[in-house]
């Protein structure tokens, strides 16, 4: 009874094991890779295409239904084996590139990578012979290729400056295309980088691709800088283009946002940076005196102010908030006092003093009104002490009346 | 006795006299007496506790001139009138401190029943009532902490109700109903609304009405030495003695509640919002701290039972046997009588630990 139970289970795993390979495309070339355990047929699992019906032979050709490699393989059956970089670019875009092929099986997926990819900088270069350059496989993996969105695939956002980082990062690798190695230590330092693979933001952060593109990858011209960094700062970008400073970046070439910004290392914005000092940012183009570090100057000199307001907004609360009082309506008045220092960086990239005024402006009633009802709050804390005393005193009065009443009671028998 | 309008006061008695058995009245508040003795200052508790209920009768309504009791309209109808409606911060801050110091009178007024030996017969009813009351008051004091709809009162209260939650068999209803659905949310709000402005000052009407008839209609209780020294037997008069020293401790309680509410006015936090993560720390009032932190202490799993259920059977059945006393201690047997004094200390001594380590926690 024993031996015919372990028989059943053991045929049970040996079914369930079976139905597993079943589910997979790939034919009698994957029953054979699977005998011989190649190490190709544990990424198949897992790859989208051996679970949308896309057999080995869909890039590889041969005859999938023969059991025999030899059969297989023979002559006339399309076998191309293995590939070079340009047949697997070729390869995939049969497929990728073809609109109603696409149409018909993942009808969202753009088709427009093989073109893109022949415009980008790895598509030039294998288009004059250099294999060396990331293809598809470099990228997206070959025999396990996952969805973009699978975290554990090498395109997912989070694992994308990693991906990229595999060639670009490696000095003896690059060497022979005069390419800085050092953008993946940047970025990874960067406001994007700490936000992208610290914080894990896939949604928001921005990784390689998302400016330089990823099927079309390319270093972006200066022209289109203001554009890309524009795609998430957009009113920070639509200010700088219509502020009297674009003209100037443009007849200079300078690269509008990376001038102030930097690239790769980019890191937060800093009062600081206003600052009429070596190393700040205006000081870059601007000497000391000119119309331009005069701006800087008063804009450094006018956000300092609302800071320290501030301060004295925060120490004046908080007294009051200790005592007791209500302080929400001042916290109210201050966080939009807040909010709208916040946008009064944003408005520096429109490089115009007006512009800066009116919001000054609406900060600085903020600020009064949360500092009113701080003062406010103070008086009436000291009201109702002196409300208090009143009313203590009366109680106490009465109190010593109704203790003189009895003492003036008849005494208890 | 003139009845002449020169004389307003006397001619309003007559008129009262004429309709009203005045007389009756007024002749049993002159022979009503209070004891006199060693435990005489807890008597005064009692008295305490009702003047701080109508305290909070009257700055209830105030409050409910202004309140707003839906999700949508509580938290800023509570921050309208902390910071906008004239002396609200004052009416809102009486009502909060009041609550708690009459529960904390309540308490000390049930102890001093209790370690007078007042329940004994006849008095049984009288004790029963009270805990009740006690049971009433304690359920004002659960619904009306969620009303300002801040980010505490909101976690407090399904912590409190996941709690009712774990009651074997009635438990998961009871919660359902209390909630308004499977959690706390804006449908929770209205039904503790109306718990805490309806039905349960209904029900504290009727049984206060009831222990305040049962005392009037036996007296105050007597120390137990009395039966068998009547010479040692002293009174004073309810009125005017034991009315105006009970008058003269309302007066301090009042002054008192106005320091602290000066002093340390009722805050109102973050709005509530069921979304957001619940924040660390979160405790319930300091009257259910010892019930928090004794459910904490039980163990996952205790026999075929879980810990929580196990903790509140506990909790069960120390409250039958609570409100059995007087059947249990009938004052015949000297060791029985010793057995539940010392159990009710034990329980004062554990319910005072309990509530400094849930509030040092």
């Amino acid at each position: 009874m024993k031996g015919f139970v372990t028989a059943l289970l053991l045929a049970c795993v040996a079914l369930t094991s079976r139905v597993k390979a079943d589910d997979l495309s790939g034919g009698e070339c994957l029953e054979c890779h699977l005998e011989i355990e190649d190490p190709i047929t544990e990424l198949w699992k897992d790859d989208v295409h051996a679970h949308a019906g896309i057999g080995c032979d869909g890039c590889h050709g041969g005859d999938s239904t023969k059991d025999d490699s030899e059969l297989a393989k023979r002559s006339g059956s399309g076998y191309r084996g293995q590939f070079t970089p340009r047949q697997i670019v070729l390869s995939c875009g049969g497929c990728h590139a073809d609109i109603e092929y696409m149409k018909a099986r993942k009808p969202l997926l753009s088709v427009d990578q093989l073109e893109k990819y022949w415009t980008s900088q790895h598509g030039k270069l294998l288009a004059k012979g250099e294999t060396r350059v990331a293809q598809c496989v470099s990228c997206h993996g070959a025999h396990g290729v996952r969805e973009v969105n699978d975290p554990k695939s090498p395109v997912y956002a989070a694992n994308v400056p990693a991906t990229c980082a595999h060639c670009h990062a490696d000095a003896e690798y690059m060497s022979e295309f005069d390419i800085a190695t050092n953008q993946y230590d940047e970025y990874a330092q960067s406001v994007h980088g700490k936000a992208l693979l610290e914080k894990n933001d896939v949604r928001g952060a921005p990784a390689c691709n998302d400016c330089h593109g990823n099927h079309g990858a390319a270093p972006p011209s200066i022209d289109a800088i203001t554009n890309i960094c524009g795609t998430c700062h957009s009113y920070n970008a639509e200010l700088f283009l219509g502020s009297p400073l674009a003209p100037g970046f443009k007849e200079k070439s300078l690269a509008d946002c990376v001038a102030c910004h930097g690239k790769h290392l980019i890191t937060h914005a800093s009062d600081d940076w206003l600052e009429d000092e070596p190393g700040g940012a205006c000081r870059k183009c601007h000497e000391t005196g000119d119309e331009g570090s005069d701006l800087a100057l008063y804009y450094a000199d006018t956000l300092g102010s609302i800071r320290q307001s501030f301060d004295e907004i925060d120490e004046l609360l908080a007294r009051a908030e200790v005592k007791g009082m209500d302080v929400t309506e001042g916290e109210d008045y201050e966080q939009a006092a807040r909010q709208g220092l916040l946008q009064a960086r944003t408005l520096i990239h429109a490089f115009s003093k007006p512009v800066m005024e009116e919001k000054v402006t609406d900060i600085a009633q903020n600020q009064a009104a949360a500092l009113e009802v701080g003062y406010a709050q103070l008086k009436a804390f000291d009201d109702r002490r002196r409300g208090l005393a009143i009313s203590t005193l009366l109680l106490l009065l009465l109190t010593i009346g109704v203790a003189i009443k009895i003492r003036t009671l008849p005494p208890l028998e | 006795m003139s009845t002449s309008p020169e004389n307003p006061e006397r001619a309003l008695l007559a008129w009262l006299k004429d309709r009203y058995p005045v007389a009756q009245f007024v002749e049993w508040a002159e022979h009503k007496t209070v004891p006199v003795g060693r435990g005489a200052f807890w008597y005064y508790f009692g008295g305490i506790t009702l003047f701080l209920f109508l305290i909070q009768v009257g700055t209830g309504i105030l409050l409910m001139f202004y309140y707003k009791g839906s999700a949508d309209t509580a938290f800023a109808s509570v921050r309208f009138i902390s910071a906008k409606v004239p002396f609200g911060w004052l009416v809102r801050s009486i009502h909060a401190w009041a609550a708690n110091l009459m529960i904390f009178s309540v308490f000390i007024h049930m102890f001093s029943v209790f370690f007078m030996r007042a329940y004994r017969k006849p008095r049984e009813l009288t004790w029963l009532s009270g805990i009740v009351l006690l049971a009433l008051l304690l359920g004002f004091g659960f619904s009306g902490y969620l009303l300002p709809w801040n980010e505490l009162a909101f976690f407090a209260t399904k912590v409190g109700t996941d709690i009712i939650g774990v009651i074997p068999v009635i438990g998961e209803p009871i919660m359902y109903v209390l909630r308004g659905g499977e959690e706390v949310t804006g449908s929770t709000l209205p039904r503790f609304f109306a718990l805490h402005v309806a039905l349960f000052p209904a029900l504290l009407t009727l049984f206060m009405a009831a222990h305040l008839f049962f005392i009037q209609l036996q007296g105050i209780h007597e120390p137990d030495a009395w039966k068998t020294q009547p010479e040692q037997r002293k009174t004073m008069p309810f009125f005017p003695h034991f009315f105006m020293r009970e008058l003269l401790l309302w007066l301090i309680t009042f002054n008192i509640l106005a320091v602290l509410a000066v002093f340390s006015p009722a805050e109102l936090g973050v709005e509530a919002d069921p979304f957001s993560p619940a924040p660390a720390g979160i405790k319930p009032e300091w009257y259910f701290l010892s019930t928090f932190e004794f459910l904490k202490y039980m163990p996952a799993h205790i026999g075929p039972l879980e810990g929580e259920e196990f903790g509140l059977l506990i909790i069960s059945l120390g409250f039958l046997l609570w409100c059995l006393v007087p059947w249990i201690d009938r004052g015949r047997s000297r060791t029985m009588t010793t057995v539940v004094m010392v159990g009710g200390m034990a329980i004062l001594v554990f319910l005072t630990i309990l509530t400094y380590l849930g509030y040092v926690a």
